[in-house]
């Protein structure tokens, strides 16, 4: 006959530690806003905004136009909060009941 | 040094370098500011009685162009929404629906997407790009309200909610300007007339946005007519 497994051990006094925030994401919160007359240098093949938009007026400075908006997609791509995506999951549905995001196996 | 770039001068260590997210995305010292801060709400499908009110849910603010990749790249994407959801993207401080003061007396750009229930997700980003980079108005128009995706059975929509409807302004307003030039009617069309011609402008430029074809038409209504009408189909003032 088949030894009798061993008792689970389970070590139950291992505390979790909470998830440290990305560098990424502290860079985003300790950031300052770029002020309109620092006129932003931007690594070559990155471009400015479009400066027609800018030409004065309330909003000078802070209307960009969709090319220069694009640029960031792939490169800032870091969660809000560390619990972003349990945050995600308790606002928008976790995607196995009805009435949430589709499911892995609708698409 | 000739400070080219950025104003730096010399050494890595210069607390005064620009440090942009394209530079090093873990360690920028600057962030793209908006000219308004911006809420990203849900409206979760109804699974039960719930009312409208505890489906609608806000899920986050931001005021940075950095802020809104990270939460776009990290957020359910539109085309994977249920049947009955919305995403809406609007100012801070107002809510996303017709009861808010502040939408009261507004009305909606519209387009619906016929045959389908998955949102595409491009033109979904392009609309709020265009919202957030305050692309969609003049700086004196002060309409945009917010920006809409509803996925619903057969077809999906996007809006841009403004905050008037092209009406004549308030009975008050009206009569205190037509006792002060003794010429009501005149000055109520004119104003009238103003107002849709603003309206049309955004309503033009939510079309390009949207790369419709010219012969489609994006309509207008008013949040008090869908209202009266109990329905969001309510006949359209304007098309563009």
């Amino acid at each position: 006959p088949k030894p009798k497994p061993a008792h689970l051990k389970l070590e139950t006094n291992k505390r979790v530690e909470p998830a440290e925030p990305t560098p990424g994401m502290q860079a985003l919160k300790s950031a300052r806003f770029l002020e309109i007359k620092e006129d932003a240098k931007y690594p070559d093949g990155f471009k400015s905004p479009n400066p027609a938009l800018n030409q004065g007026g309330a909003k000078l400075g802070r209307a960009y136009d969709r090319d220069f908006l694009m640029q960031f997609q792939s490169v800032f791509k870091e969660k809000p909060t560390v619990d972003w995506d349990q945050k995600v999951k308790d606002t928008l549905g976790s995607g196995d009941e009805p009435g949430s995001a589709r499911t892995a196996s609708a698409r | 040094t000739n400070g080219a770039t950025n104003g730096a001068t010399n050494g890595t260590h210069d607390p005064e370098k620009i440090i942009t997210v394209f530079d090093d995305p873990n360690n920028f010292n600057v962030k793209h500011a908006l000219q308004h801060a911006w809420t990203l709400w849900f409206t979760k499908p109804p699974s039960g009685k719930q009312d409208w009110n505890e489906l609608l849910k806000e899920v986050i603010s931001f005021d940075s162009v950095e802020e809104f990749w990270g939460i776009y790249n990290n957020i359910t994407p539109a085309s994977e929404l249920a049947q009955k959801s919305d995403y809406h993207l609007f100012k801070k401080g107002v809510r996303p629906e017709w009861e808010d003061p502040q939408n009261k007396t507004g009305g909606r750009w519209a387009y619906t997407f016929k045959g389908g229930n998955r949102a595409n997700d491009d033109v979904w980003l392009h609309i709020m790009l265009a919202a957030i980079g305050e692309t969609l108005e003049e700086d004196a128009d002060n309409e945009v309200m917010g920006v809409v995706v509803n996925i619903r059975k057969g077809f999906w929509r996007v809006g841009l909610w403004t905050r008037t409807a092209g009406q004549a302004p308030k009975k008050g307003a009206a009569a205190a300007a037509a006792a002060a030039a003794n010429a009501a009617a005149t000055t109520t069309e004119g104003d009238k007339e103003e107002g849709k011609k603003r309206l049309e402008k955004i309503g033009r430029r939510f079309k390009s946005v949207l790369q419709l074809p010219e012969q489609e038409l994006v309509e207008f209504s008013g949040h008090a007519d869908s209202a009266h009408s109990g329905s969001s189909r309510a006949k359209a003032k304007f098309s563009v």
